[in-house]
């Protein structure tokens, strides 16, 4: 296992940040969920060290995340969310800077800056002062510092906010590649769902500091819930009364679309009969596959 | 935009290396910034004026037949010694124009940093914050330094040039010693000085007028004060004052003010004990908690 985390905790004062999450991550691209303020953020930084946890332990790569800091820093590429750069700067010169600080030689560095910023696609504006750069050249610029010093996991955190969406989709592409060619794990902390099902193979989801799910998309997908998509006519507030005493979700769109997550336990027959218990009419039944907001949803309880 | 993956990914097969000074890449990187700034490249050139009239004192000390219609009867001034260098070393304008060269220079060194959010990149690297803080305390050291161990080490050595003896040295041996070790004061000071106030804002330019107010207004403060008070103690109150105070000393020379310089050095080592607490708790990683 590349990450493996046991029992982590974290708080900032009295805010519990994350509540003994215990996890392993193999090998691909991993998808990091959960609402604000789940804890996704506070993971990426005590596994990098930034934060030394309260309680548990962890390792990435074998290394220990309270002791072999360095180690992990070597072997890592960070690309944060907020905008970061030094002032004064042209992309060549600040992407083999932090080359440098990871412990390249400098020639090396600076022909290695070359190429990254070439592969993200600003090889032509590597000689332009950073203060010039639009938000997805920053965006883009993160991701080559990242790489720079070739490491073996990238921690990436919201690598497509503030994209225009041609932007986002070039973004998601370098990572695609990154992840299923290039041998480097990534880790990938968004809030944006479609990003994480587009890229990721497995994910974990964090809700309120603690882990609400793990593991691979297909398999989260069909394990823990079915989903049903309906319409009806009738008194819907004593139809979802019915199904949820019977320990079904169900969300109401906008729409009128209603969606059911129904429990392993429970067949489709239950919608029908409590249909029929509430005097309501089905005029649509569709069993749905759950997307990864629908698997958000259900885990989550956020739409 | 250029399309992104103009050239496909490879990997580095280089080795990553633990350098011994691993906080070098950011001190080399500093000064290079400071000096693409045409204004600071100005100022800079101009803080090695006294060090040029200085050294002109010097060759004319050596000749003072032949400047004698120039003098006028001022050549007492030039009588080179431990309080020739001690002048140098404390006057007004050379301290002025190093906080001049410090705040064009490297105002900037931390408030930039806090103003980009670059230093989760740092931190993301095998960087400690002792590393980063030495690193950046390094591009200070280079251009207090350099304006002072440099000029006052080629002003003795021209010295021996100009009397073509080593006659002052052996006068003076110690004076090396006291010209590094003032130069190196003034290193630590304005160390810790420069990166306090760098630390308390993210915008530069507050940063330069927060080095040169504060400088300014504790000379102010200390004037009014003594105007009130009428003792020597408010010296104490005094950037300058306290660099001259210890400078004085350092060159065996009477201080400037009736103040002992030993409460000098223990403000100028309270305010640097100061700047570390403070600079401690501002550059932590707690800055990439947004």
């Amino acid at each position: 296992m590349s990450i493996e985390v046991k029992d982590l905790s974290f708080r900032y004062g009295k805010i519990v940040a994350l509540d003994g999450v215990t996890m392993s991550l193999g090998e691909g691209a991993v998808g990091l969920l959960g609402p604000n303020g789940a804890g996704k953020s506070t993971l990426l930084r005590i596994l990098l060290g930034f934060l030394v946890p309260e309680r548990g332990e962890g390792k990435v790569l074998d290394y220990d995340i309270r002791r072999e800091q360095s180690m992990i820093r070597r072997s890592v590429g960070y690309m944060p969310e907020s905008d970061c750069f030094v002032a004064g700067m042209d992309a060549v010169t600040f992407t083999s800077y932090f080359g440098e600080l990871s412990g390249m030689p400098r020639q090396e560095a600076m022909k290695r800056a070359h190429e990254v910023l070439f592969y993200v696609g600003l090889g032509e504006a590597r000689y332009r002062l950073l203060d010039t750069y639009s938000a997805g050249m920053k965006q883009r610029l993160k991701l080559a510092q990242a790489l720079v010093h070739d490491p073996k996991i990238l921690f990436l955190d919201e690598p497509t906010s503030n994209l225009d969406p041609t932007g986002r989709q070039e973004v998601l592409e370098l990572i695609r590649d990154i992840s299923a060619h290039k041998s480097i794990q990534v880790l990938l902390s968004s809030h944006i769902l479609d990003d994480i099902e587009s890229l990721c193979e497995t994910v974990v989801i964090l809700k309120q500091g603690k882990l609400a799910a793990e593991g691979r998309m297909a398999d989260l997908r069909t394990i823990h819930y079915s989903l049903y998509e309906l319409r009806i006519k009738g008194d819907g507030a004593a139809f979802r009364k019915d199904l949820e005493g019977a320990g079904s979700r169900v969300d109401e769109m906008e729409d009128g679309l209603i969606k059911v997550y129904m429990p392993e336990a429970s067949v489709r027959m239950d919608i029908f009969r409590a249909a029929a218990r509430t005097g309501v009419q089905l005029r649509s039944f569709v069993k749905s596959r759950t997307s990864l907001e629908d698997l958000f949803a259900g885990v989550v309880g956020v739409d | 935009m250029a399309t992104v993956r103009e050239k496909g990914y490879s990997h580095w097969d280089g080795h990553l290396i633990a350098r011994r000074f691993p906080w070098w890449p950011i001190t080399r990187t500093g000064i290079q910034l400071a000096f693409r700034k045409k204004r600071f490249k100005i100022i800079f050139a101009g803080a090695f004026i006294p060090s040029f009239v200085f050294l002109v004192g010097l060759y004319v000390s050596e000749r003072l037949e032949d400047f004698k219609t120039f003098l006028q009867g001022s050549d007492r001034l030039l009588n080179v010694g431990p309080k020739y260098f001690s002048i140098y070393f404390t006057n007004d304008s050379l301290l002025f124009l190093i906080v001049l060269v410090l705040a064009f220079g490297t105002g900037g060194l931390i408030a930039d940093d806090l103003k980009h959010s670059s230093l989760q990149l740092y931190f993301s690297r095998p960087l400690s914050k002792k590393d980063y803080l030495i690193g950046k305390m390094s591009v200070i050291a280079f251009f207090v330094l350099i304006l002072t161990a440099l000029p006052g080490l080629v002003l003795i050595i021209f010295k021996l040039i100009f009397a073509g003896s080593f006659k002052f040295f052996l006068q003076y041996p110690w004076l090396p010693l006291s010209v590094l070790g003032y130069s190196a004061l003034l290193t630590v000071f304005f160390g810790f000085y420069v990166l306090l106030l760098s630390s308390v804002s993210k915008n530069a330019r507050y940063v330069l007028i927060l080095i040169f107010g504060v400088y300014i207004f504790s000379n102010v403060l200390f004037g009014i004060l003594q105007s009130i008070f009428r003792t020597p103690y408010m010296a104490l109150f005094s950037v300058p004052a306290n660099l001259q105070q210890a400078g004085a000393f350092l060159f065996g020379q009477k201080p400037p003010h009736a103040v002992p310089a030993v409460w000098s050095f223990a403000v100028l080592a309270a305010i640097c004990a100061l700047s570390a607490l403070v600079l401690d708790r501002k550059i932590r990683s707690v800055e990439v908690i947004k």
